[in-house]
């Protein structure tokens, strides 16, 4: 039925763009619940993470201070230094070997495998990547540790750490060749490019973005990943010296530290290296997407 | 309201009417000011160079435009003297009884016939006149010889002409008084093309037609008036054969002997 603030009574009730006709009306209704449902579920799925924020941060920001950060005296209960730096090195490390790993098998795979190859060796890397850190750390222990010989060591953890974040980088790296569009490959190729150079001045600078959104959401994975070095390195106090050394890292301080007595000077230390985690993995990712927004600009048209 | 009054108030009268239409970017216009009439049982040729705007007009129509983030429209839309704008306005309603057919054939993984009862299937029509209207958009968007034995094959397998009459088809199903077609035969051969066109003239018996075109040649077949955008404006608007032939601003002529040359 018509309402009464129509503008011409002699309207067809199909003709009314208002929500009041009658048989759209449960419709809206359904619309308005939904609009309150998913709010209310978001909220339920974010409670957790803004509790154990608050959980981490209530009891490592009032005892941080610039010196626990930059100590590196190798006997105090107070000082993050050590970790934090082998850390950084391990991290460094562990992405350049991954970069290289997932990046070759990428655009290996995206490029130059055969169709079932391809899909064999992205079968395999999922399920690289769907594999319980846990497995992949014992996997380094059998390997790299006993068979090598390479002892419980830096070399060890870094290795194996790196293999656990191949898949992500090689994800993306596959994916972004995959997905450039065929006639861009075609017009290349059509130019007389050899598909190297396809692949390095056509292809890379559009994957490119896509690669390295990868490489850095490999690092904010790796960096909160405890059991690949626990299971492949002995814990030690200071900076390693050699590719041999023990080696002391954030998540390995946390394992280490968390069942120490309640509010000890030991276990506020893993509750620090835990917010200094959690800075470094939401810096990560907020790194990913300024890149992924800004390139994306830049090749807006190309997908269309 | 009494039954039978309602197709009135539209007969001979205008349809839509847009006034003072402007959309904007980030920090540019895209639509600067358009003012325009529909009336019914009309063709209304969009034409203009690329970047003028032409797809963004059809898109602020029936509410499209808004789907893409970052654009501000400002202006009326008036359907049948309704704003389309105004807070109370549902856009389903309006994308209901404004259809529209795009670019590339937007067909749906679906049977041929599943792809025109799509718009009906929404609001819960019974089965017999579902039926009843898929057979009658489809012989109205002039398919309906070609298909109407494998009604349930994949509509994917038909031919790129086939599926953007099927899409028509789909458009039609809803019973729209308005059918907006962004540049509905660029991805098409002559042959097909040439049917599109076909089913066009023939829907603008019953139908406003606003048709996005690059293409001059078509515009000249099909429809009974052009408007002229550039750069977001509209530049004139007139009969057919008086913008195609005798173009007052010199832009047009242009646009248009460029076209020819």
């Amino acid at each position: 039925m018509a309402t009464a603030t129509l503008p011409s009574a002699a309207l067809d009730p199909d003709d009314v763009l208002t929500q009041s006709s009658g048989r759209l009306l449960w419709r809206t209704g359904f619309d308005r619940w939904i609009g309150w449902l998913l709010p209310l579920l978001f909220v339920v799925a974010i409670y957790p993470i803004l509790d154990l924020v608050y959980y981490i941060s209530s009891r490592a920001i009032p005892t941080l201070s610039w010196a626990i950060l930059t100590s590196t005296n190798p006997t105090a209960t107070d000082a993050l230094g050590v970790p934090i730096i082998t850390t950084f090195e391990i991290m460094a490390a562990a992405t350049l070997l991954a970069v290289a790993l997932g990046i070759f098998g990428g655009v290996a795979t995206a490029e130059f495998l055969s169709t079932r190859a391809a899909e064999w060796v992205r079968a395999s890397a999922n399920m690289l990547a769907g594999a319980p850190s846990v497995v992949v750390g014992y996997f380094g222990y059998i390997v790299f540790v006993t068979s090598f010989g390479w002892g419980l060591s830096y070399i060890a953890g870094v290795v194996t750490l790196a293999f656990f974040m191949t898949p992500y980088v090689f994800r993306t790296a596959d994916l972004a060749f995959s997905s450039i569009p065929r006639p861009i490959r075609e017009a290349a190729l059509g130019s007389g490019s050899r598909p190297v150079q396809y692949i390095l001045r056509v292809g890379a600078p559009i994957a490119f973005p896509q690669i390295l959104t990868g490489v850095f959401l490999a690092m904010a994975i790796g960096v909160g990943e405890t059991a690949p070095l626990v299971l492949t390195t002995t814990y030690g106090v200071l900076v390693p010296q050699t590719l041999y050394s023990p080696v002391s890292f954030l998540t390995g301080l946390i394992w280490a530290n968390f069942s120490q007595p309640q509010n000890s000077g030991l276990q506020i230390l893993a509750f620090q290296a835990a917010f200094l985690l959690m800075v470094l993995v939401v810096g990560l990712n907020i790194v990913v997407r300024i890149i992924s927004a800004q390139y994306r600009k830049r090749l807006e048209g190309l997908y269309q | 309201m009494t039954a039978g009054e309602g197709m009135g108030s539209s007969d001979g009268g205008t349809v839509l009417s847009v006034r003072g239409l402007t959309v904007a970017a980030k920090s540019k216009k895209l639509l600067d000011g358009i003012s325009l009439d529909f009336p019914s049982q009309s063709l209304t040729a969009v034409i203009g160079p690329s970047g003028c705007g032409k797809t963004t007009f059809v898109r602020t129509l029936n509410r499209m435009a808004e789907l893409t983030p970052g654009l501000r429209v400002s202006g009326s839309v008036k359907y049948l003297g309704q704003e389309i704008y105004s807070p109370g306005t549902n856009p389903v309603l309006v994308r209901r009884r404004i259809g529209m057919v795009f670019q590339r054939p937007t067909v749906f993984p679906k049977s041929i016939f599943e792809n025109a009862a799509f718009g009906l299937r929404l609001v819960h029509e019974d089965e017999a006149e579902v039926d009843r209207a898929v057979t009658e958009s489809l012989q109205r968007a002039g398919l309906w010889d070609e298909v109407k034995d494998d009604l349930d094959r994949p509509a994917l397998s038909l031919s790129g002409g086939q599926q953007q009459r099927l899409c028509i088809a789909r458009a039609l199903a809803t019973r729209p008084r308005v059918i907006l077609l962004d540049e509905p035969t660029s991805a098409l051969d002559p042959a097909a093309t040439q049917r599109v066109e076909a089913t066009m003239q023939r829907l603008k018996e019953d139908h406003v037609l606003i048709l996005v075109t690059h293409n001059v040649g078509q515009a000249a077949r099909v429809s009974d008036r052009v408007a002229f955008l550039h750069a977001g404006r509209l530049v004139e608007v007139g009969p057919t054969a008086e913008i195609l032939e005798r173009p007052r601003d010199p832009l047009t002529e242009q646009f248009i002997t460029g076209r020819f040359a």
